[in-house]
């Protein structure tokens, strides 16, 4: 009851126009990130935090929430209608949702992805709801070393993000604490890595970092021209999927939702797992198993359901213990921590009302995502007859603007610069980004709360083992690490994932 | 777009690269003793630095030994000419926009990467260039309440730049 009562005053504090408009607006914002081939979630929501700098937190969160989860729909679109994916998750939608535009049906898979993201999306947000009241009041048990214990499961992920291979993996992961170590000790309060230039001695901007490794980086290594100027938008009475469709999409966005929910809890696993294995349960249990690849509805439905509900998901371990499950959801805890909010138990005790408003704007972002993709899949697909060197030159002027505005200062410019040739080169040496964003976001959390625990034990490292939560958290963490010496082997689907 | 090397011996960029990490690593391990790794609190300011700074030297050697045993395929090598323009146009807009201006700055960036890289038609170019400049400089400073810079040529600056 205490939970519905703090849920309707979510709704409360998202239904004010303000948040509404910022909610609609990250929506908006979110699927043209998702339809645009070549700006990855990543980058998109980095390159969007500085939009929301001078909104109060909740409206900055809520619009940040809805770019992300946006960008999950928006890679279906051009998924279903260019068999081109804006996005790794919608990979896997290509195959039928591309078959069934090229038989007449683009418009009935474009709805029922929509619908099949709202109900994923829906459902995995009231998991969230259930989740955050029992592990919030954990916050109360939480101090440095149970926080310290938190940070090591989160960097354990390293693990599951390494891709291809472990040794780069660790790389990426090393240079991304590095870079996070650069300015003041929060501890001792001594200058790190400076140079002897004022500007780090604050550290290097997180959004400058993470606009250039992840968004610049991509730019400088453009190989083609990504526009597309075949693309024929459906027109709106194709739009309706008949009976027969329905009837058939309902269990795969069942079995999607399931996937999806269950898999974006674990932190680590991206939504293209979710995806594939969503399509990996249509082939193996649909009634029209036969018909898939050729564009079957339950090659759309399934797959799309499974990533949305994924996207929701992945915000449980985020809210209630603070751990990103992927590097999108990382530079989402960043832009939280630099609205002051540190996500986690405590988030649930210090900023209530914030967190609730936020869960809030999940249900209605959901519903809003609905309302506007199906009726203008028209708007969306034109976007992608803009020319590449129009869209190249805009998304160059968003990141300069994006770079300055965070301190207002061109030196961030510069650091972006200099973090896109640093992207281009971990891209061209095959060193997946992704733990560097992972570690760059929890590496100063994690160095503070181990310093402040031994502060308080004296130099004594059995303050880690003789807390209970601590303990197990720990042992979880090097569960985690040591899972591939145990042979607990991830899905071949993680190993080839792009995403990672 | 190059073709994939084929395999055989290390790449050079590889090699270039894990010299980089290399160096960088080593660095860090020197600086981090510098700023010291323990004190009577526990980690001082440098330890965790050092540690950072022995694992990118030690993975850096790891991944030696492996493409010295198994030379990995590097993807063919990126498009320097747009690296080049793209680098230093941000670059030279990064110089200037505090003295021209964000206005100024930004509409001959635009009108570079519109006109003369992606080879637009002039009033097309001109108009996004204006849109991209003027237009988000008003945006941002009356709709979102974000200050984009003003020229600091006190000329320019009266007139609106």
């Amino acid at each position: 009851m205490e939970t519905l009562n703090e849920l309707m005053g979510g709704f409360a504090a998202a239904m004010t126009w303000q948040n509404l408009l910022f909610a609609f607006l990250g929506c908006l914002l979110g699927t043209i990130i998702g339809v645009l081939p070549g700006i990855g979630p990543v980058a998109g929501v980095a390159l969007l935090i500085p939009l929301t700098m001078n909104l109060d937190a909740t409206g900055a969160i809520i619009m940040l929430c809805a770019i992300f989860y946006g960008t999950a729909y928006g890679g279906t679109i051009t998924s279903v209608l260019l068999n081109t994916p804006g996005e790794a998750a919608s990979a896997i939608t290509t195959i039928d949702g591309y078959a069934m535009t090229k038989i007449g049906k683009a418009g009935a898979a474009l709805t029922i992805a929509a619908v099949g993201s709202f109900v994923g999306g829906t459902i995995a947000t009231l998991g969230l709801v259930a989740a955050a009241k029992p592990l919030g009041e954990m916050g109360l048990l939480v101090g440095p070393p149970e926080f310290f214990a938190l940070m090591v499961v989160g960097i354990s992920l390293l693990v599951a993000l390494a891709g291809k291979s472990m040794v780069k993996a660790l790389i990426s992961g090393a240079l991304g604490l590095l870079i996070s170590m650069v300015g003041i000790d929060p501890v001792a309060g001594a200058p790190r890595f400076t140079f002897g230039s004022d500007n780090l001695l604050d550290g290097v901007s997180f959004v400058a970092v993470i606009v250039g490794v992840f968004g610049l980086s991509e730019i400088l290594s453009y190989r083609k021209d990504t526009s597309a100027s075949m693309v024929q938008a459906p027109g709106l009475r194709s739009l309706l999927p008949n009976r027969t469709e329905w009837r058939r999409s309902a269990p795969a966005m069942a079995r999607g939702t399931g996937i999806g929910f269950g898999l974006g809890l674990i932190p680590g696993m991206t939504g293209s797992v979710s995806s594939l294995l969503a399509y990996g349960a249509e082939k193996k249990f649909s009634k029209h198993r036969s018909e898939l690849g050729k564009g079957a509805i339950e090659g759309v439905a399934g797959p799309e359901t499974a990533n949305n509900a994924h996207a929701n998901a992945a915000l449980i371990p985020l809210f209630t213990l603070g751990i990103p499950a992927s590097p999108t959801i990382a530079v989402l805890m960043g832009a939280f921590l630099q609205q002051g909010l540190t996500p986690g138990p405590t988030l649930f005790t210090e900023h209530s009302e914030i967190a609730w408003a936020i869960i809030a704007s999940l249900f209605i972002g959901n519903v809003l995502l609905l309302l506007l993709n199906v009726p203008l899949v028209g708007l969306w697909t034109s976007i992608l007859r803009v020319p590449a060197s129009i869209l190249t030159a805009l998304i160059l002027l968003f990141m300069v603007i994006g770079a300055y505005t965070i301190n207002f200062n061109v030196f961030d410019v510069f650091v972006m610069i200099a973090f896109g040739l640093l992207g281009l080169g971990l891209r061209h040496l095959d060193i997946p980004l992704a733990p560097m964003v992972l570690t760059l976001v929890l590496g100063p959390l994690m160095e503070r709360s181990l310093r402040e625990s031994l502060e308080i034990s004296q130099g004594d490292f059995g303050i880690f083992v003789n807390r209970p939560i601590s303990v197990v958290l720990i042992g979880l963490g090097l569960l985690i690490v040591l899972s591939p010496l145990l042979k607990l082997r991830k899905p071949k689907a993680l190993n080839e994932d792009p995403e990672t | 777009m190059a073709e994939p090397r084929l395999k055989g011996r290390i790449a050079k960029s590889v090699l270039a690269g894990i010299s980089v990490f290399v160096v960088v690593g080593v660095y860090v391990l020197v600086s981090s003793i510098d700023l010291g790794l323990w004190t009577s609190l526990g980690p001082g300011p440098g330890m965790f630095p050092f540690a950072m700074g022995v694992l990118l030297v030690a993975m850096s050697v790891v991944w030696l030994f492996q493409e010295l045993r198994n030379p990995s395929e590097t993807p063919g090598g990126v498009d320097g000419r747009l690296v080049i323009a793209v680098v230093v146009s941000l670059a030279v807009l990064a110089a200037v926009l505090d003295l021209l201006g964000f206005q100024l700055s930004m509409f001959a960036f635009l009108l570079y990467h519109l006109k003369v890289r992606g080879r637009r038609g002039w009033l097309s170019s001109l108009i996004i260039a204006l849109a991209g400049s003027v237009g988000a400089f008003y945006a941002f400073n009356y709709g979102l309440n974000v200050s984009l810079p003003t020229a600091g040529i006190p000329l320019l600056n009266s007139i609106g730049l």
